[in-house]
């Protein structure tokens, strides 16, 4: 196994226009939370709230592309978003190995995503495997 | 633990990992034996049973198993 428990991760990522715009072309969610900025002020919002489903678009990319082997595959993952991602936004990820079982070549990468106020926009674990 | 009771508990984690209620394992029963006990669901299963009796497994001790009576005996060793 390429980690030991505790290892941790650290990259940046920002919503920025192009990523939310590239999101709605390829998966299509114009849901008015996501398009339409008065609504989401008339909820509550800031202004027109990101599709929480980038980060897992950057969770993807983590994985993909910034573990020590290219040799992994995601298994499953679990994600919640205990608050608002807002455009332009600069996102600070980290990650931290947890469990790990040897013998069938196993990681759960426990994950969070705080915005520039040190508040928790994502969290939550990846099971990933060896290849 | 009795015999029969780790048997029910690993039952229990089977039906949790295949989402299948009707699954009634034997010591005897083998993947062919249980729908979707497939390579992918086979690692699902290590991970949860070691989640479960908080024990770690070797590779080649998983690959030694014919059937669920012998995973038994292998955690059995480790609790």
């Amino acid at each position: 196994m390429i980690f030991s428990a505790g290892d941790s991760f650290h990259e940046s990522f920002i919503v920025t226009e192009d990523v939310y715009n590239g999101f709605i072309r390829v998966f299509g969610d114009k849901n008015p939370l996501h398009t339409d900025a008065q609504f989401a002020i008339d909820k509550g919002f800031e202004g027109k709230v990101m599709h929480g489903n980038i980060l897992s678009g950057f969770l993807s990319y983590f994985v993909g592309e910034c573990l020590p082997s290219k040799d992994v595959i995601i298994h499953a993952q679990e994600i919640k978003f205990p608050n608002p991602v807002y455009m332009n936004d600069r996102l600070e990820f980290e990650a931290v190995i947890g469990e790990i079982s040897e013998a069938v070549e196993v990681a759960i990468i426990k994950f969070k995503f705080r915005n520039t106020l040190g508040k928790i926009v994502g969290k939550g674990e990846i099971q990933i495997g060896m290849l | 633990m009795e015999r029969i009771e780790l048997l029910k508990s690993i039952n229990n984690v089977f039906i949790d990992v295949l989402d299948n209620e009707d699954i009634q394992l034997t010591e005897k029963t083998s993947a062919n034996d249980v729908e979707d006990w497939d390579s992918l669901n086979h690692i699902q299963l290590i991970v949860a049973i070691e989640k479960k009796f908080k024990i770690r497994f070797k590779s080649d001790e998983i690959r030694s198993w014919q059937n669920v009576g012998e995973m038994m005996d292998s955690i059995e060793t480790k609790l």
